[in-house]
């Protein structure tokens, strides 16, 4: 271990971190642009200079390994001075037009000038002008002129995505970043590269003058589109999702997610979003009350008994999973499980499970589901928004809990109740590896529909007599009594983090985390 | 006032056919080879950094201890890679020897190789210098039909291959890590260090970068042994330097000289024939562009490291470029920050973005459109700017530009005031009178009768 002195305080390390690191670990931090925790040092951007004592220079950060009993002066006159120069000639030939850049509000190149530029330039000379809105692909969009050729995409696609089809052209202040292999990004993970990018250079086309960030609600939750659970930011204004942006967690995502998983958001504004419970009367499907809907559901269900065949979706959350084998077991459901979906699996986060929460559902003894439904009498389909074209004619009970009307619905429903998607609820997931992680609401659900749990809730209250749950968190609290892996549980409990299944039975068990 | 030639003691004619193999031989080219595979690897380096040679590339860094820094039994393979990039302004001193006498860099890169352990030498040549590679491919087919060079150097057993790779262009590839991304296939560059090239260079494998009068020497020093290379030179530059001179003098070429012994105004005024046509001298830069300039009256120093840096400059890559009085040294250190502007890689912040910064400066104090706080403010971004000496870039092109920058205005600022206040400077107003006349000429139509007389 190395001991140093950083601004007058002491940190103790592991050989071969690097002053930045060092620094980082006292919770302060140096100024950078080209450095990334998540890729290789480049060492260009040159605004993580420190004064090291004993050394002539001024040194980069990035890639100064720390030595025991090194004295760090991240403050003082020399380092200000120098990181003051670098971020003057940053902004010679950048375009001052943050009034119109997409990036204003999470630009490095605003928060260090805010914090130790300068109020003026002494450069009056026309500056440096570059091709602008190059398109890199239907996702992605170029500014050359705000690049400061960090080069921290062209890193992020050769070291993470495996896809080296960024490279610089040029030379010297014509320096661009341009894509080098065929006409265009082909990654699926090439939006990375916007979140990566410090300034305004790469944008997202699919949120690019939407709204400014800092009107944006963040919600910190995890990622519904496969096993891997991704933890995300989710960015929303107006009740409506915007953009959905990875969130750090080392032990899933690291800093990334793929591009898929950014625009499951689409299905929260999707316009056959159900709004209201129906009931069949008549042969049509009729608006009715919540009360009126939960009876008949209930009533459909009791009359079902072992005969009762129901489809769980594994993307309802764990509480969810747990309220609906509650269910299905006080009705003695004979047949249940859940629908395996595929998602295109690949080496770097995308599991191949389509099921957030397949891992919760096998917690909760469900199983992929073989049989067809075809003759099923009597059906409950507990879902989550997929499109679902289940050919059951020959039913005469037909329950669904979904947020969003579909052709089963419409053809062989005989009671609708209106959920929510996983941007409007609250609850976690167990993912792939096991990990626990919490989902929050990020905004509020159209017209009636109801969380999953609330819903799910208050039909086991029909059918028990029983008071309902009052949030996802009591559910959670209450069913470690039933299911060891969630013993101990709390969603405050998970933290921002989540905590792996095996932790948490560890925890249960008293032994040390 | 003694010519001291060594490596170049029997180069033909520079109009002649390289020097051949045979006649390499004949004057005992090939003996240092056949002596060091005689020896311990480590002897050789041993006698290297005995004899004190430094790199002459122009950071002047001892070779032998370089050599000493090659981790041993990494695993990986261990390569030598020649700087001939000679990408220098004002320097044409490698070219000679690569293209008079080829088999010296051989024989030197052969022998470094075993000295170091690496089994695979790669020349790279500037892509300007057709000539030169032309002649070492020749000698390298002679010395492989030979076995001097391949699988079984001279009988011994031992395999070493050299290659020649020729550059696209680019100043910064003769920058030595910027070299070694350029043959990789990559971007020209430069590496931030840690790691340094000697232990993670080529294909992130141990590797010695020399420059190639570096490595022209090292056949000397092992044929005829330490005392006699440091009987030339002093303890600061031993040996013989090359050195090109040119520019505004009667005979400008290279020349092999003794740095102790040889002062900078015996450069130009014997070996280069003096100032042309009469005039007397105003600056001389004694190191390739790169280096501070040197007024007329601090010349009167020899040619070593440690003199030529105490007179305020340095002696670098050997190329000494001479301005007369005539010289407008706004005019020139324009012509120098066009190139510098030009041939920076655009990696770091504070090069890209501010040698530009520095030729839109000087060009507008050139063109009559500057001001006294131009001037000012040349030196102060040259300042901003810092460069490798201050910490602020990878590589020292930043430097490059600075350092001319700063001493054109601490030794000539009078130039630039006179810029300032005349309208422009004598070059710029020459140019615009001389566009004005013809364009007046043309509109009277007095062009084609003074063309009828």
């Amino acid at each position: 271990m190395a001991t140093l002195t950083i601004d007058g305080r002491e940190v103790t390390v592991e050989p071969g971190t690097t002053v930045i690191e060092a620094v980082r670990r006292l919770g302060a931090d140096v100024p950078h642009y080209c450095w990334h925790p998540g890729l290789s040092v480049a060492g260009n951007c040159r605004i993580c200079l420190v004064e090291v004592e004993g050394m002539p220079t001024v040194q980069i950060s990035c890639n100064l390994g720390v030595r025991d009993g090194m004295v760090v002066h991240t403050q003082s006159e020399k380092a200000r001075q120098a990181r003051q120069d670098v971020m003057e000639l940053l902004l010679i030939n950048h375009p001052l037009d943050c009034p119109i850049c997409d990036q204003a509000g999470e630009c490095k190149l605003q928060e260090y000038s805010f914090d130790f530029g300068t109020d003026g330039s002494r450069f009056d000379f026309p500056k440096v002008h570059k091709p602008k809105h190059v398109r890199f692909s239907e996702k992605v969009v170029f500014d050359a002129e705000r690049c400061i050729l960090c080069t921290r995409c062209v890193r992020f696609l050769d070291e993470v995505a495996g896809k080296d089809e960024l490279d610089i052209i040029n030379r010297g202040d014509r320096n661009e970043i341009a894509v080098a292999r065929g006409d265009e990004l082909t990654s699926d993970y090439q939006m990375n590269i916007v979140d990566v990018c410090p300034v305004g250079a790469l944008t997202s086309t699919d949120f690019r003058f939407k709204s400014r960030v800092w009107f944006l609600k963040q919600t910190r939750s995890v990622c519904a589109g496969c096993s891997r659970g991704c933890n995300v930011t989710v960015g929303s204004r107006w009740n409506r999702v915007l953009r959905l942006v990875p969130a750090e967690n080392q032990a899933v995502n690291k800093w990334w997610m793929c591009d898929d998983g950014r625009f499951t958001y689409r299905d929260v504004g999707a316009d056959d979003r159900l709004g209201a419970p129906m009931v069949r009367k008549n042969g049509r499907l009729v608006e009715v009350s919540w009360d009126e809907a939960l009876a008949a559901a209930a009533e459909g269900l009791g009359n079902a008994g072992k005969d009762l065949t129901a489809v769980v979706s594994a993307r309802l959350t764990n509480e969810e999973l747990h309220l609906a084998q509650t269910i299905l077991d006080h009705v003695g459901a004979g047949e249940r499980g859940y629908r395996a979906r595929d998602f295109a699996k690949d080496d770097m986060l995308r599991t191949g499970d389509g099921n957030p929460n397949a891992a919760g559902a096998e917690l909760m003894g469900l199983t992929p589901f073989t049989t067809d439904l075809p003759g099923a009498k009597h059906v409950f389909l507990c879902g989550d928004g997929v499109e679902q074209n289940e050919d059951l004619s020959s039913a005469a009970f037909v329950l669904v809990a979904d947020c969003r009307e579909s052709q089963t619905i419409l053809e062989f429903a005989t009671v609708v109740l209106p959920s929510v998607t996983a941007f409007e609820k609250r609850g976690s997931f167990t993912n792939v590896d096991g990990r626990i992680q919490r989902v929050e609401p990020s905004v509020r659900a159209p017209g009636s529909a109801l969380e999953d749990w609330k819903l799910l809730g208050r039909l086991l209250a029909k059918l028990t007599g029983d008071a309902a749950p009052t949030s996802a968190d009591s559910v959670l609290k209450s069913m470690g009594a039933t299911r060891p892996a969630f013993e101990g549980l709390s969603l405050g409990r998970l933290g921002p983090l989540g905590k792996s299944t095996a932790t948490a039975t560890a925890a249960a068990n008293g032994e040390a985390q | 006032m003694p010519v001291s030639k060594r490596l170049m003691e029997h180069a033909p004619a520079i109009d002649a056919p390289p020097q051949s193999l045979a006649d390499y031989k004949a004057t005992g080219g090939y003996k240092g080879l056949e002596k060091a595979l005689k020896m311990e690897p480590d002897a050789i380096t041993q006698m290297v950094l005995e004899a004190g040679v430094r790199g002459r590339g122009g950071a002047g860094f001892p070779a032998g201890r370089k050599w000493s820094f090659v981790p041993k039994n990494t695993g990986k393979p261990i390569y030598l890679a020649c700087n001939a990039d000679e990408s220098e302004p004002g320097c044409f001193k490698d070219r000679q020897l690569m293209e008079r006498v080829p088999h010296l860099l051989i024989e030197g890169c052969v022998m470094a190789c075993r000295a170091i352990g690496a089994q695979a030498a790669f020349i790279y040549v500037r892509g300007e210098y057709p000539q030169s590679i032309a002649a070492l491919e020749a000698a390298l087919i002679e010395a492989r039909d030979k076995g001097l060079v391949g699988e079984n150097v001279m009988g011994s057993g031992w395999a070493c291959e050299v290659w020649v790779h020729q550059g696209a262009g680019a100043y910064i590839c003769g920058e030595e890590t910027g070299l070694l991304s350029s043959l990789e296939g990559g971007r020209g560059y430069p590496r931030i260090k840690p790691p340094f090239p000697a232990v993670e260079g080529l294909w992130s494998s141990p590797t010695i970068i020399n420059n190639v009068e570096t490595l022209a020497n090292v056949p000397v020093i092992v044929r005829d042994g330490v005392e006699a290379f440091r009987s030339v030179g002093d303890d600061d530059t031993a040996g013989t330097r090359l050195v090109g001179i040119s520019g505004h003098v009667e005979n400008p070429g290279d020349v092999e000289i003794n740095p102790a012994t040889t002062t900078i105004r015996e450069l130009i005024e014997v070996h280069a024939g003096g100032v042309w046509k009469g005039r007397k001298l105003k600056a001389v830069i004694p190191g390739g562009s790169s280096v501070p300039v040197l007024p007329a009256d601090a010349i009167d120093v020899p040619f070593t490291y440690g003199a030529v840096k105490e007179a305020g400059s340095l002696a670098g890559a050997g190329g000494v470029i001479v301005m007369d009085e005539t010289t407008c040294m706004v005019d020139a250190l324009m012509n120098l920050m066009q190139f510098y502007h030009h041939e920076s890689c655009g990696q770091c912040t504070p090069c890209r973005e501010g040698t530009g910064w520095l030729e839109k400066l000087v060009t507008r104090i050139w063109s009559g459109e500057g001001s006294e706080r131009d001037i000012e403010l040349l030196d102060r971004v040259a300042d901003t700017i810092g460069g490798a000496q201050q910490g602020k870039t990878i590589c020292f092109l930043a430097d490059s530009a600075v350092m001319p920058t700063k001493s054109f205005l601490k030794h000539f600022r009078d130039d630039f005031v006179k810029a300032v206040a005349d309208g422009g400077s004598p070059v710029f107003k020459a140019r615009r009178d001389r566009h004005a006349k013809t364009s007046t000429a043309a509109k009277t139509g007095t062009a084609a009768k003074t063309g009828a007389k």
